[in-house]
């Protein structure tokens, strides 16, 4: 590969060569303040027993907000008490913002599971351990299954996690509830990578958007907000998100390992500002343990 | 757009990149974005939509984006232009048969006015294979 200059556009030299695009890494990434942008714990794996929440992949840094921000507590509890039945309708008012301020992992789901107007499917998740190269954890939906018995791929990803002798991942509520048990090992990876693989139905989505919070009791651990903007109808897309292991305070990983499954997530999908989809999953770390 | 807007995207500016990656179809962008990423490449589809990479370190955002470049996906990827602060174009160099029309695709881009404020880089790949243009030649077709 070469590369050659051209002039329309701005004259800057742009190094993005291979080995010159880390360069360029580096220097952007040049420590400005140890953001203790916390648990993305809850998003990576372990080398055995390990999960992903339902689009666990991507981030927007601008809005990653690490620390326990208590803000707007009243927005947050609006929507938690707000949640029942009555309101869980397709015309979710839940906005973007609304999510953003939640000081804990809400009691309910805030749209119901027909709000996903748009078809949008999860088709694969994956997470690698970059210091490795290692797969740590891949489900997909197989391509020539099309779950004949009208499964999700949440339902599916269920299946698979059991084969893979995960802990207990029953639920009623199953196509939008998952529970991951990762070994405490999980909690010593580095970097770490988490891919989403998802197709969207006939129509074009408009600012889609991806919110998930991470908490630990109510301890926000990690914000991931992406914008995947616009998608093409009936596209297939992937999206990697790629982050630092976030440096835990020994007590707090401590007690997340001993704490099996209150560390906990919501990912919230909106198109257009609407809320369209709305999953949850919960996390131990003490797998592997003798028991 | 409001004042609001401006300010977030400004803000967001500061602390984020968003790279394009462009080019016709089997050109070799997905290929890229994985060896980039330290991701193996031996087997690589087509790509019917986008794949994004997300580099996050100390508040800092790398966002790379792979539109996939057939024929009938080049008309959405104007829908990626927006806040663009990179583009790579990729050309598959030793695709002596469609230099042309790889030329005229990028002039598309080249009026983009979303994309005015990009830098480009041309990166002239599978410089390895029998009968790939050099650079320098694809600079002259290009140009």
């Amino acid at each position: 590969m070469s590369e050659t200059q051209l002039d329309p556009l701005e004259k800057i030299p742009l190094p993005l060569t291979t080995p010159s695009v880390m360069s360029v890494v580096g220097k952007q990434l040049n420590p400005v303040q140890s953001n203790s942008a916390a648990a993305a714990a809850a998003a990576a794996a372990s080398s055995s027993a390990a999960a992903v929440a339902p689009g666990s992949s991507s981030s927007n840094s601008s809005s990653s907000e690490s620390n326990g921000a208590n803000a707007a507590a009243g927005v947050a509890a609006g929507i938690g008490i707000g949640a029942g039945d009555a309101k869980r309708k397709e015309e979710s008012n839940v906005t973007p913002e609304d999510v953003l301020h939640l000081t804990k992992i809400t009691d309910d789901y805030l749209c119901s599971a027909n709000a996903n107007v748009f078809e949008i499917d999860f088709t694969r998740f994956k997470i690698r351990d970059l210091e490795s190269g290692a797969v740590l954890f891949e489900i997909a939906k197989p391509p020539s299954e099309q779950f004949p018995d009208g499964l999700s791929v949440e339902d599916t990803m269920l299946a698979a996690a059991e084969d893979l002798s995960l802990d207990d991942t029953a639920d009623p509520n199953a196509g939008r509830y998952v529970r991951y048990q990762f070994t405490p090992a999980f909690l010593n990876l580095k970097t770490v990578g988490a891919t989403v693989e998802f197709t969207v139905g006939s129509q074009p989505v408009n600012n889609f958007r991806m919110i998930e919070r991470h908490f630990f009791r109510d301890r926000l651990l990690k914000t991931f907000d992406f914008e995947f903007g616009y998608c093409i109808p009936h596209s297939k897309n992937t999206c990697e998100h790629i982050y630092e292991f976030p440096n835990l305070p020994p007590d707090l990983v401590a007690e997340m390992i001993s704490s099996p499954f209150e560390t906990r997530s919501d990912s919230f999908y909106f198109v257009e500002n609407r809320l369209v989809m709305h999953n949850k999953a919960d996390y131990a770390y003490d797998g592997g343990k003798p028991t | 757009m409001g004042f609001l807007t401006v300010l977030k995207k400004m803000r967001q500016k500061e602390k984020e990149m968003r790279i394009l990656l462009l080019g016709l179809d089997n050109a070799g962008k997905t290929t890229i974005l994985k060896r980039f990423n330290g991701e193996p490449i031996d087997s690589i589809s087509p790509t019917l939509g986008f794949n994004i990479k997300t580099l996050e370190h100390n508040g800092y955002t790398l966002n790379m984006w792979d539109v996939g470049g057939q024929k009938s996906l080049r008309s959405y990827w104007r829908n990626y232009f927006e806040c663009t602060d990179g583009l790579v174009w990729v050309v598959d160099s030793a695709d002596r048969m469609r230099m042309e029309s790889c030329k005229e695709e990028m002039q598309v881009l080249l009026q983009e006015e979303r994309l005015a404020g990009a830098t480009l880089l041309v990166l002239c790949n599978k410089q390895d294979l029998p009968g790939a243009l050099s650079s320098n030649e694809i600079k002259e077709v290009l140009m």
